[in-house]
């Protein structure tokens, strides 16, 4: 089953075509290099963007899948079969023998179905995906797949190369920690598609608040990956003991707005100077607070799960620091953990709404009614539309 | 029920009855042996004041005296969960007094003591149902529980609205003061007739409630919006949080990532809650893309987070919507102070109204930094 799968919940627009759990052609096109100028995130690059860029990022992908399709012509390949490559051969890549539409007329041929992301996230940019996975459904007549966006998220562990690559057999249930700069929430991986949230934030992202913090220290966007480098310098250490919002409380919740507020008064305690030549140890300390509250939370749902595999996805499981973390503790309960295979499947990507849409579809969840079809910019895992 | 509960007053009854507080005493405030046998009740010192519930400014206006200045901060701060203390007309019950010749009065927002009060046409006593130096009550069977057989005796009527939520008596401020005073904290204090303190984030949800029920009193028949400033971590989303939960919304989250969240609300006059946050946006232009205004409709509530940037659309803003400001404060560790302004006070504490320019000069800051 080939699919389609069309991503554009925040700021990357993506597009994948997948093939049960395998990557067959994947484009993101990211604006993180546009924003690094402003020091965030520009919104409205949101709509505009993501309706310059997704006709380009769609046949991206469908590129791609077309090259990617002659790799697998060896012995292992079981996809597509013969008659298919040789179709696809005589259509090859976009070029002066077959022109731009034809190519895209002729690879959706391949295509069984189309899957769109329709919530969590920004609406208006949201409402640029479905728009399109309606637009291609009718005009090449398939059906469509609504998917959750932090679904993706999950089944982003379980995502393999156009190899088959890595294995990585199904042994549910799952204890699943997503974090990310829009989500942190620890959610009951019980079967395919079958979700139930243990715990959520009340307040900020972790991401959210790496990025602020960064931003309070006067370090650049985007901000996670700059305090993992300068916690890196002073090995990841503690040193100013910031608190560890609601660690006590029994439930699986996380608040990091807190931090913020603790964070402001220690740079003014400080000042300025003295902030700017302990900023290792600053950015160290709040990372190490976020991360904290991460680890535990998690413990306290082995704990109350009983459930010892973990899976991690989002864009803040690309962080070292915190994977190391974790596989200790999943150590210490002899349990497991994977993240993403690949870097690029930490953050938002289409690929894995793609391995999410092939499990919906195997349970025949297509979308009945087009017309039915809406963003839900609140979208939760376990509740339906 | 608030016809006979008025009956009951006006023959010189005692009535216990529910308030936006705890549940009070009530008495008519003109009759001296109903006072009498409350004082009794109560178990009440002489000479220590018991304050009174009004229905509006007139009958305030008929009880205590009101200069210019205070009228203003009555104005401001009422209907609310304050008592101010102001100087007696001696129109009521002299033993309701202080020693000083001043009076606790209170216009509070919530429906059943305004609707009792303008039904009596009088002044009612609005002391909190408990024996003096006891905590007050929620429930009426804990305040029953405490008093003796004979002083049961004393009450002629119980209005039982159940467990009341647990808000603390109302702050009592003084205005017979140079400057204005907070005698009693309760659960929204003020610095002065425009600043609240908070001491912690359920205080700062507590003053966004009071805000949004003080709205929604006049009916406004535009959208309202609320434009939040304050610096990282000082408790914006947590305003919005609170004014969520008064419409019984429990799971608003920071919307900083995705821009802003719509929230659907089924307590009216109230339809949606769009919750923006503006904290990411760095062009005026970006807003052509966020589609807001198609939220601008009576029957709406925005608040806008990070309204520092607010300025390219804040003509629109104030021309289409009942504009509230709120800025956030860091005061010392630990405690907030929160500023509420309306449209024209912003003006004149600018001299000039927002401009798009504002904005730029914002943005450019930025990239020198």
């Amino acid at each position: 089953m080939v699919i389609l799968a069309i991503e554009t919940s925040c700021d990357e627009t993506a597009a994948s075509v997948t093939s049960e759990r395998r990557v067959l052609g994947n484009a993101v096109y990211s604006q993180v290099l546009i924003h690094k100028k402003w020091g965030g995130v520009v919104p409205s690059l949101a709509k505009r963007a993501h309706e310059e860029r997704i006709d380009f990022v769609i046949e991206e992908a469908l590129r791609k899948f077309a090259l990617t399709n002659k790799i697998l012509a060896g012995p292992a390949a079981t996809f597509p079969p013969a008659s298919a490559r040789k179709k696809l051969r005589a259509v090859g890549s976009p070029s002066s023998r077959v022109t731009h539409q034809n190519f895209i007329n002729a690879t959706t041929s391949y295509i069984d179905h189309i899957a769109v992301t329709y919530g969590p996230g920004l609406a208006i940019a949201l409402e640029v995906g479905i728009n399109k996975a309606k637009e291609l459904a009718i005009r090449y007549n398939k059906k469509v797949i609504p998917v959750n966006h932090m679904e993706g998220h999950i089944y982003s562990c379980f995502t393999q190369n156009s190899r088959g690559n890595p294995k990585r057999p199904f042994r549910f249930p799952y204890l699943t920690l997503l974090v990310s700069g829009g989500h942190t929430e620890l959610v009951l991986f019980k079967d395919h598609i079958t979700y139930q949230i243990l715990g959520e934030t009340v307040d900020d992202a972790a991401g959210e608040a790496l990025d602020k913090a960064a931003k309070m220290l006067g370090l650049g966007y985007p901000g996670g990956p700059v305090i993992e480098r300068l916690s890196q310098e002073v090995k990841n250490k503690d040193f100013y003991l910031l608190p560890r919002p609601m660690i006590q409380s029994k439930d699986l919740n996380f608040s990091f707005s807190g931090l913020k507020t603790s964070l402001f008064y220690l740079l003014k305690k400080k000042g300025k100077e003295k902030a700017r030549r302990h900023i290792r140890e600053l950015a160290s300390s709040f990372q190490e607070a976020v991360f904290d509250s991460i680890v535990k939370k998690t413990e306290t749902a082995i704990r109350q799960t009983g459930i010892n595999r973990i899976v991690v996805g989002g864009g803040v499981s690309a962080n070292y620091n915190l994977r190391t973390r974790l596989r200790a503790l999943t150590e210490k309960y002899r349990g497991s953990v994977i993240f993403p295979p690949y870097p690029y499947l930490c953050g938002d990507n289409a690929a894995m709404v793609g391995v999410a849409a092939y499990y919906r579809a195997k349970k025949g969840q297509f979308l009945k009614n087009l017309g039915r079809l809406d963003r839900v910019p609140r979208l939760r895992l376990g509740e339906s539309k | 029920m608030i016809r006979e509960a008025s009956r009951v007053l006006k023959g010189g009854g005692l009535v216990v009855f529910p308030s936006d507080t705890v549940y009070g005493l009530l008495v008519d405030a003109k009759n001296v042996k109903a006072v009498e046998k409350l004082i009794a009740l109560k178990g009440r010192p002489a000479g220590k004041a018991i304050s009174v519930f009004v229905s509006d400014f007139k009958m305030l206006g008929e009880i205590v005296r009101i200069k210019k200045d205070t009228l203003a901060t009555l104005d401001r701060l009422l209907p609310g969960p304050f008592t101010m203390v102001l100087t007696s007309k001696h129109t009521v019950s002299k033993l309701l007094e202080s020693e000083t010749g001043t009076l606790g009065v209170r216009i509070p927002n919530y429906d059943p003591v305004t609707k009792l009060v303008s039904s009596c046409h009088r002044p009612v006593t609005a002391t909190s149902a408990n024996i003096s130096g006891r905590p007050p009550h929620y429930t009426i069977g804990s305040f029953l529980k405490e008093i003796s057989m004979k002083k049961k005796k004393l009450i002629d009527l119980i209005v039982d609205a159940g467990k009341l939520p647990r808000n603390k008596p109302s702050t009592i401020i003084d205005l017979t003061l140079p400057t204005i005073t907070v005698i009693r904290k309760g659960d929204i204090t003020v610095k002065d007739a425009q600043t609240f303190v908070s001491h912690a984030p359920i205080q700062t949800k507590k003053i966004a409630q009071y805000l949004i029920q003080k709205i929604l009193v006049n009916e406004p028949q535009k959208p309202i919006v609320f434009i939040i400033e304050g610096e990282l971590g000082v408790g914006k989303t947590i305003f919005v949080k609170g004014i969520g939960e008064y419409f019984g919304i429990r799971n608003i989250i920071s919307p900083t990532f995705v821009i802003y969240f719509e929230y659907q609300i089924q307590k009216k006059p109230i339809k949606q809650l769009v919750h923006v946050d503006l904290y990411r946006l760095e062009e005026a232009e970006e807003f052509k893309y966020l589609g807001l205004e198609k939220y601008l409709e009576k029957g709406n509530l925005l608040c806008f987070e990070w309204g520092e940037k607010v300025g390219p659309i804040f003509e629109m803003l104030k021309k289409k919507g009942e504009v509230v400001y709120v800025k956030i404060r860091y005061a010392n560790e630990g405690s907030r102070e929160i500023d509420i302004l309306d449209v024209k006070q912003k003006l004149k504490a600018q001299n000039s109204p927002l401009r798009p320019s504002d904005f730029a000069g914002q943005a450019k800051r930025k990239t020198t930094t």
